[in-house]
């Protein structure tokens, strides 16, 4: 039956590749990004390891054990905060085959490795063994169960979310949950940073010994059984391998009972405001734009996925703030700047970005009962770029308040009108072009709210990457007019550079929404195509 | 300020829509139907699916008023020809259009004059219901007034007023038909495209539906109607057509499909028609 499982998962990721246009490029795409980046944390890891191993043996058994507990904390979180790696089995369609438990859940661990993303742990799980050649006949059964600890841990904290996501009050909490993650995640970063450069790998890694605590962190057990392996000491060796299955079988025990829950338990919807529920869409703004719009609006409250988009991501810029301004020197120190509130609607280009280049993408197979209505293709794209730039004011205000409270500066927060009108005008430009030219599938809501295929999640990131940098490059001319005049002695008036700032972003906008309109208007069908999830 | 712009540039709702929509193209189809356009119509139409043929040049000539039947075996070609003609599918060749508008040379246009029940219910599973029929309501271009009148009335109308103010994921399929099928007539097009309109429904839902297309019908609603159930398609329909491996073979009304037949009924008809078979060995079944 597991063979059977990983089978079906195989012709499932060839048949998606054949018959999908976007797999088909994100394929190769993902595989180079994935490959690329495996080489070179396995390159960095050698090395870090080769010169400790001529340094301090002893070093070196902590550190590794370090990059086992970093490796299976990052894989784990990662597809939750950033974005999703593997597509798995559905287990709701599995859900009435006559298939145990048991070998469900190992059907689907076994099935979550054919996938692109394997080629990171494997290569370094290679280049663990190249580190460690003594210890060869553990690496093969110590890497087997560190496969499965990243497999059944990424699935038990991604079945975790999405039960928390399925009940309102876990809806409620989910926003904090993702702070605590990300909080956390930052505040490791820089601890660990900050002990790197102050004491430097071999010291840092000496000073704080994890070994110790092995048999109760399951992977840095199996990292252990290796590296006891190496040191000649088969008995311990074995007892770190014990405590190592010992841990993955609990996690799975707890993974099993909670796919159960959540294949007996429907979702718990959003109830719709009182107001809503008496009156429709019936107060508030009419028309077809303002409309569109508020539907967008209530999407993003509703919908579990958007509504993570747009928190999480706020969350994100607020820690890249918190780390920037907490290091900072010299020019870049905010505290000292009065142009600090002025960065606000720069880094909120960093929010909603997700949301903004695939318009069309979140619409999933509803995008057939939108395209069947008669609303100019302009008037879908001004609707949907309403709720994106209320939402982004949103989120500017908040933000330039926080940094003008922060750096008690509030002599140009006037100026952060113009510049976020030409900001979003920007993002919103090449967002429209993106999302007609390049939409991708979000996947249908499943077991696992996060689940995508690292195909498209690759695609989304290069799609996002480069995007940001043509809105980046977009943004130059409004931003150095604004640091001409902030930064040195007001060289251009400011009314001049608020002017331009407008005009600039309201042309580009104009000018992709003209684009983008005609571009939507021939190629509906194509957009439909690509979003409509099967 | 770019949507007050915006608004300038036109893009904002245009009020006429509502006119051109509720006014059908044909008031009463009896009187001038030789003159008038084809309601719906299709020239030459290809779809190709990579090899496979879905729609081989198919062409359809619907009157106005018309209780059009469109049938064919499962992957006959019937969704396909419908989403050409709604504009959700490009076709490889051929012209499709209602009324006087071309489909992929107005869309607006064509769009503005039908109302679509897909086969598949890909609605906003995240609006109410109450709110689905106000949003398509603005969309069609209905003052807030008159959405909110005929949405009470709908929702009245389709047994919908308690589960109107629910998200229709939370919806049931016989509910989430009414549902779809409320908003595909909100802004009472002269067209409406109903794709499978009672799979899945029970009796009570089905006969409120039955009895609500043959009002519209009634009213001079030129209706194109893919169904599976064949005594309805026999009660309701005025014409009907058969599709084959995506070639239209047959279009008859009820009766001259009967007498062409040689059968008493629509559904000998149509298996005669389409060439049902039955297994002759199910022995691996029947033990």
């Amino acid at each position: 039956m597991v063979r059977r499982l990983a089978g079906l998962k195989a012709r499932l990721t060839w048949n998606g590749v054949r018959g999908d246009v976007q797999r088909r490029f994100g394929l190769p795409i993902a595989l180079i990004l994935l490959t690329w980046l495996g080489v070179w944390l396995a390159g960095a890891y050698i090395e870090t390891a080769r010169s400790l191993q001529s340094q301090d043996p002893e070093a070196l058994a902590e550190f590794m054990g370090w990059v086992a507990l970093f490796t299976f904390f990052a894989w784990v979180a990662l597809p939750v905060i950033i974005f999703p790696l593997d597509e798995n089995l559905d287990p709701q369609q599995l859900a009435l085959l006559p298939i145990t438990p048991n070998h469900m859940i190992t059907g689907l661990v076994v099935a979550s490795f054919i996938a692109p993303s394997t080629v990171i742990p494997l290569l370094l799980i290679g280049a663990n063994a190249a580190i460690l050649t003594a210890g060869w006949w553990m690496v093969i059964p110590a890497s087997l169960v560190f496969l499965g600890l990243l497999a059944v841990g990424s699935q038990l904290f991604s079945a975790s979310i999405s039960a928390i996501l399925r009940t309102r009050r876990g809806r409620d909490v989910a926003t904090f949950l993702v702070l605590g993650i990300a909080g956390g995640s930052f505040l490791l970063y820089r601890s660990v940073s900050q002990t790197v450069a102050a004491e430097g790998v071999t010291a840092a890694a000496a000073s704080h010994p994890i070994m110790q605590w092995s048999l109760l962190l399951p992977p840095v057990a199996a990292q252990q059984a290796i590296v006891q392996a190496a040191a000649g000491d088969p008995i311990p060796a074995l007892v770190a391998l014990t405590a190592a299955v010992v841990g993955l079988l609990a996690m799975a025990a707890a993974w099993r009972k909670l796919l159960g829950w959540l294949l007996t338990t429907p979702e718990q919807r959003n109830r719709p405001a009182a107001r809503a529920r008496r009156s429709g869409m019936a107060f508030g703004p009419w028309g077809v734009v303002p409309t569109l719009a508020r539907k967008e609006l209530r999407f993003y409250v509703r919908d579990p996925r958007q509504r993570l988009v747009w928190t999480g991501t706020v969350i994100f810029v607020g820690l890249a703030i918190g780390g920037v301004v907490m290091n900072a020197t010299g020019f870049f120190d905010f505290r000292e700047r009065e142009w600090a509130p002025l960065v606000a609607p720069v880094l909120v280009l960093f929010v909603g970005l997700p949301i903004a280049l695939n318009l069309f993408g979140w619409e999933r197979n509803a995008a057939s009962y939108l395209f069947v209505l008669p609303s100019k293709p302009r008037q879908l794209l001004l609707g949907k770029n309403l709720a994106v730039a209320a939402a982004l004011v949103v989120e500017t205000t908040v933000l330039t308040i926080g940094l003008a409270l922060f750096s008690s500066n509030w002599h140009w927060i006037w100026l952060v009108v113009p510049l976020t009108v030409a900001a979003i005008g920007c993002q919103l430009a090449v967002g429209n072009l993106v999302s007609v030219l390049a939409p991708l599938r979000l996947p249908r809501e499943g077991t696992d709210v996060f689940a995508q295929s690292t195909e498209q999640g690759c695609l989304a990131i290069v799609s996002q990457t480069v995007s940001f940098f043509a809105i980046g490059l977009l943004l130059i001319p409004p931003a150095s007019v604004t640091v001409l005049t902030v930064e040195f002695g007001q060289v251009i008036n400011p009314w001049i550079t608020a002017a331009f700032a407008v005009v600039w972003g309201l042309t580009l906008y104009l000018l992709s929404l003209l684009l983008a309109g005609r571009l939507l208007r021939r190629r509906m069908p194509e957009v439909l195509a690509w979003v409509q999830v099967s | 300020m770019v949507f007050v712009a915006a608004y300038f540039f036109g893009y904002w709702p245009h009020p006429s829509i509502l006119g051109e929509v509720t006014q059908p193209l044909v008031e009463d189809p009896t009187t001038d139907s030789v003159e008038a356009p084809p309601a719906v119509w299709a020239k030459g139409l290809v779809r190709k699916f990579g090899k496979t043929v879905a729609v081989d040049h198919v062409d359809l000539s619907i009157r106005p008023g018309e209780f059009y039947g469109l049938l064919g075996q499962n992957g006959a070609g019937k969704t396909t020809t419908i989403k050409t003609i709604v504009g959700l599918l490009r076709p490889n060749e051929g012209t499709v259009g209602v009324g006087e508008f071309d489909t992929w040379q107005s869309p607006t246009e064509v769009k503005a004059r039908i109302g679509v029940l897909p086969e598949e219910f890909n609605l906003y599973e995240r609006l109410t219901g109450a709110e689905l029929l106000d949003f398509t309501a603005a969309m069609h271009g209905l003052s807030r007034e008159e959405a909110a009148r005929r949405r009470n009335e709908l929702l009245d109308m389709l047994d919908l007023s308690e589960e109107g103010s629910k998200l229709i994921g939370d919806y049931s399929r016989g509910m989430r038909k009414k549902i779809a099928l409320g908003a595909a007539i909100i802004h009472r097009p002269p067209v409406l495209f109903l794709d499978e309109p009672f799979e899945g429904v029970d009796a009570v839902s089905a006969r409120l539906i039955r009895s609500l297309l043959q009002r519209a019908a009634q009213g001079g609603t030129t209706i194109i109607f893919s169904s599976h159930e064949m005594h309805l398609v026999e009660k309701l329909c005025t014409r009907i057509g058969i599709m084959v491996e995506g070639r239209m073979t047959i279009e008859e009304t009820p009766e001259g499909l009967c007498r062409l037949m040689g059968v008493n009924n629509v559904e000998d008809a149509f298996i005669a028609a389409v060439g049902g078979k039955t297994p002759d060995d199910w022995s691996w079944y029947a033990g």
